[in-house]
């Protein structure tokens, strides 16, 4: 293993519907303190602070005017990255991989100040198809129903993908929604935009993520638990809906191809011990587990039946209980990579799988939806 | 495709509803001001006292919840007149000015009123850097950063 | 130890108040082939993209993802794009987010591309009042003009300087973008016209404010073996780096100064191996989006001591024939399409080291320094471009 770069302090804010007490990026300072009293370090040790968000969605031009200071950044070298927290965290990395900065701050928010189904409209061409009611949740139906209707995958099939979660996240205390649900709760609940109904979609919750990530010389200095970055890529999709297959995520498969080469997976399924993915829907769960090669095409609503990614199957997914328990959007995908390295550090608490040593985060950066969307990939693996 | 086509410009706005949370520090400080009192937060370990409030001291990185009432006098430490109508902005002119009230160690940015700003020779004459200012209040306060109408000049 | 990096090509778009011509794609697409051809490199050259813009002026938000094949056809080729946006200094943080690209040693040839249609927007000033705090600062009718504003206003109180001075400096900028095909401002200005333009916010007149523009940029950089195969003349990033302070408008007590920036020189110049920069650097691309600004920035880059900065234009240093030619672009205040403007003073600073600014060109350029100034100036963001490599 030749990981020059390792996870070395996880900070997250319990997540909820709304918190009127905190203005929106004292999220990303909790979780940056959090982070830090995690890796025994203070502000003054950070050398370079990644910070995360989408402008439009927090209602404020420049949101790092706040966001590098409650992210430690005063006085320091920080930049941002108008993306989920995910693409922060890759930026750190490069960062410390370029061998100029030893310790790097990545945090992320997410916030009940505006909605993001109706921000994310004005992701979306003013000339040919914003007046069209494109949404992020819109496209991402629109996707979901092809790959549906492609596949055969059944109603059923997707509630169960959402069933799995939710059961998971009933036992996470870090999660918004902690209750388990059954397949008739799903079928029965309330169309949202077809093929998606209420119970498939994520909340919007409210919360922050930080990570702490040190170069391999200072962390091999100060960290007892660390967690080493063995393979990261990303990769965006086109933007234009109606000249791109709907029913596989190309970024995805292109970034886990790149991730999977640096770390030197061949067979991911044998290699992971975990993942936690990006479940924007239970639709794109299973898009995914194709695009990750854990499935051949069409062929991943049979996974989630034979059990092999509930808690206790081959490949664990989710066990945090993925995006559709808890979404604070633009940190939704940082999240995933917090999740995977508490489980390798074996303290994801109830939720934890038993001994794993490699696992797999996938952040998803999509403020247009299924439209130019962004797929991150972490490659990570215990101390 | 003809030369003389008119390039055809589609037009566009943006009404995105925001609800902004000012959170515990910000929404006491406008309790504050309703009663005519402003307060500041104080940080424990480089002591300066930080108008306006905030939850954490940036430098030190702790959270900050000690509370200190400053002076409704201060000193103008910086100014602007915008002489230009800018849309959606307030009508011109109106100064811009950073006031830094007896008791805080960093300047409330807010507007100085009551001073003479039409004519931009008689303004440069009678609003100076470092003079005394104090806060003039709204009758009706809502618990807004507004209910301080604008600084004057203190005779 | 990072790889060693070099700009190999560069991209402008032309600007005007207003591309009725283009639409948005069609502007990012110009820039970018443009940078292509200028390195001789095909799409598929390109493994990765950094791009910055500052949304809201566009009224498209994330508008990378609209534009996401305009980069090299990055969208269909599935190639890792990342978006970078730190308001004014956007432009200078998408430079920095190419260089660690490279640095990292995980790609040899990335696209840094920014772009800008202020000219989408109907008030620019608005847009930029919703940078400002809105639970404490928004309502009273700041943006970036007024704060720019406050530092005449000090300056002046504390250092004497005279609205002849920033006369001085709209003159040298305006007369340097008339050489500039890319500039938007290319018009005659004289010391006593500037003087008799309209007052915008007190001390700041007319034509001591940059324009709102539309325009793109793209810049190409690649690692050392590659950069000496595709350019003759590489410039070699030899020092960068961004600082970020903090926003709170009445934290400052050096509005007069820009302290934070003399801090990032300091930093930025050790890693360049920098001594004694009005010697050592043969131009300069500053940030100066008001005349004031240029002024304050000569004196917190060391150009000269605190307080002197009128001095250097009053003696013609920074003129296209002085000892430091400061903007032979004509800058920010002829040019100014927010989320770009920040990459194209280090595409400016580029195009001097590599000897191909064409009627611009300062003789004989070995050192070069790119500036960018953002967040209600609370960001700076500075790169050193060399004919040599580190
Ligand atoms: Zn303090």
């Amino acid at each position: 293993m030749s990981a020059k770069v390792a996870i070395v302090g996880i900070g997250q804010t319990a997540l909820r519907t709304s918190a009127d007490d905190r203005i929106y990026h004292e999220h990303d300072y909790e979780a940056a303190r959090l982070a830090l009293a995690d890796a025994g370090l203070d502000r003054g040790d950070v050398d370079t602070v990644i910070c995360s968000g989408w402008d439009a969605v927090d209602g404020r031009t420049i949101s790092d005017m706040h966001t590098a200071m409650s992210s430690g950044g005063y006085l320091k070298d920080s930049s941002h990255v108008g993306e989920d927290g995910i693409m922060a965290l890759a930026y750190a990395y490069m960062r410390i991989a370029a061998g100029l900065f030893d310790v790097a701050m990545v945090t992320a928010h997410g916030h009940a100040e505006s909605s993001f189904e109706t921000v994310s409209n004005v992701v979306f061409d003013p000339l040919f198809v914003r007046p069209l009611g494109q949404s992020h949740l819109v496209s991402l139906a629109l996707q979901a129903n092809a790959y549906a209707h492609r596949y055969g995958v059944s109603d059923e099939q997707a509630a169960g993908v959402v069933v799995k979660n939710r059961g998971n996240g009933a036992v996470n205390p870090r999660t918004h929604l902690r209750s388990s649900v059954t397949p008739e709760d799903v079928l029965s609940s309330d169309p949202v935009c077809y093929p998606l109904r209420a119970l498939h979609c994520p909340p919007q919750s409210v919360g922050g993520v930080a990570l702490v990530l040190c170069s391999e010389e200072m962390t091999r200095r100060i960290s007892e638990k660390p967690v080493w970055v063995t393979g990261i890529a990303w990769a965006i999709d086109s933007y234009d809906l109606g000249s791109k297959d709907l029913t596989s995520l190309s970024s995805l498969s292109s970034a886990a191809q790149k991730a999977y080469g640096m770390a030197g997976i061949s067979d991911p399924l044998r290699a992971l011990d975990l993942a936690e993915l990006h479940d924007i829907t239970p639709f794109h769960e299973l898009l995914a587990y194709e695009a990750l090669g854990l499935a051949p095409e069409g062929g991943a609503s049979r996974l989630v039946e034979a059990g092999d990614t509930a808690r206790g199957g081959r490949l664990p997914v989710n066990p945090s209980g993925g995006v559709v328990c808890g979404n604070p959007y633009g940190a939704a995908g940082l999240l995933r990579a917090a999740e995977a390295a508490l489980q390798l550090r074996g303290e994801a608490g109830q939720g934890q799988v038993p001994g794993p040593e490699r696992a797999l985060a996938h952040g998803m950066s999509a403020p247009s939806g299924a439209a130019a969307r962004t797929d991150c990939v972490v490659i990570m693996e215990g101390g | 495709m003809t030369q003389e086509e008119e390039n055809i410009i589609v037009p566009g706005r943006w009404d995105l509803p925001f609800r902004h949370t000012a959170g515990r520090i910000a929404s006491h400080f406008f309790h504050a001001l309703v009663e005519k009192r402003i307060i500041a937060t104080r940080c424990p370990r480089c002591r300066r006292v930080l108008m306006p409030p905030r939850p954490f001291c940036e430098r030190c990185f702790v959270p900050l919840d000690e509370w200190v009432e400053v002076k409704q006098q201060g000193t103008l430490e910086a100014f602007t007149v915008c002489y230009a109508r800018f849309t959606g902005l307030p009508d011109p002119p109106y100064c811009l000015a950073l006031v830094k009230l007896d008791g805080a160690d960093t300047a409330l940015n807010h507007l100085l009123g009551e001073a003479e700003l039409e004519d931009v020779e008689r303004m440069k004459e009678t609003v100076r850097i470092g003079m005394r200012v104090e806060a003039v209040w709204r009758d009706e306060r809502e618990g807004g950063i507004q209910d301080i109408k604008y600084f004057r000049p203190l005779a | 130890m990072a790889k060693r990096v070099a700009i190999v090509g560069v991209g402008l778009t032309r600007a005007t108040s207003h591309r009725v011509d283009v639409s948005y794609p069609e502007l990012v697409y110009e820039a970018v082939s443009g940078a292509l051809e200028q390195a001789g490199l095909q799409a598929g050259d390109i493994e990765a993209v950094a791009y910055g813009s500052m949304d809201p002026f566009d009224g498209v938000f994330a508008p990378e993802r609209w534009n996401v094949e305009a980069c090299a056809g990055a969208g269909v080729a599935n190639l890792p794009l990342m978006k970078i946006t730190t308001g004014g200094t956007t432009g200078g943080s998408t430079a920095l987010a190419g260089y660690y690209h490279v640095a990292s040693g995980m790609f040899d040839v990335v696209l840094a591309v920014a772009s800008q249609r202020v000219g989408e927007s109907l008030e620019a000033q608005l847009v930029l009042n919703t940078a400002v705090d809105p639970i404490y600062e928004r309502w009273q009718g700041a943006g970036a003009i007024t704060i720019a504003a406050l530092q005449g206003v000090k300056h002046f109180w504390r250092y004497g300087t005279t609205e002849e001075d920033l006369a001085l400096i709209a003159v040298k900028n305006y007369e340097n973008a008339r050489r500039n095909p890319y500039a938007h401002l290319m018009r005659m200005l004289t010391v006593e016209d500037a003087l008799n333009t309209r007052v915008v916010s007190w001390p700041l007149r007319l034509s001591d404010c940059c324009p709102s523009s539309d325009g793109a940029v793209a810049v190409i950089f690649a690692a050392e073996k590659r950069a000496r195969a595709i350019a003759d003349q590489p410039a070699w990033i030899t020092g960068a780096g961004q600082i970020t302070d903090n926003y709170w408008a009445g934290d400052r007590t050096w509005y007069e100064d820009w302290d934070s920036l003399s801090m990032l020189a300091r930093r930025v110049y050790r890693q360049a191996k920098i001594e004694n920069p009005l010697v050592e650097l043969d131009v300069a691309e500053l940030y100066n989006a008001f005349s004031i600004q240029e002024i304050i920035e000569y004196e917190a880059l060391g150009f000269c001591e605190k307080g002197k900065g009128a001095e250097l234009i009053r003696n013609g240093v920074t003129t296209m024939q002085g000892d430091l030619p400061v903007c032979p672009s004509g800058g920010v205040l002829c040019t100014n399409p927010i989320g770009a403007t920040g990459l194209i003073r280090v595409a400016e600073a580029a195009l001097q080291v590599m000897g191909k600014a064409e009627d611009r060109q300062v003789p004989d350029v070995r050192k070069a320094l790119a500036h960018a100034w953002g967040a209600v100036i609370g960001f700076h963001t500075l790169m050193v471009l060399s004919s040599e490599a580190p």
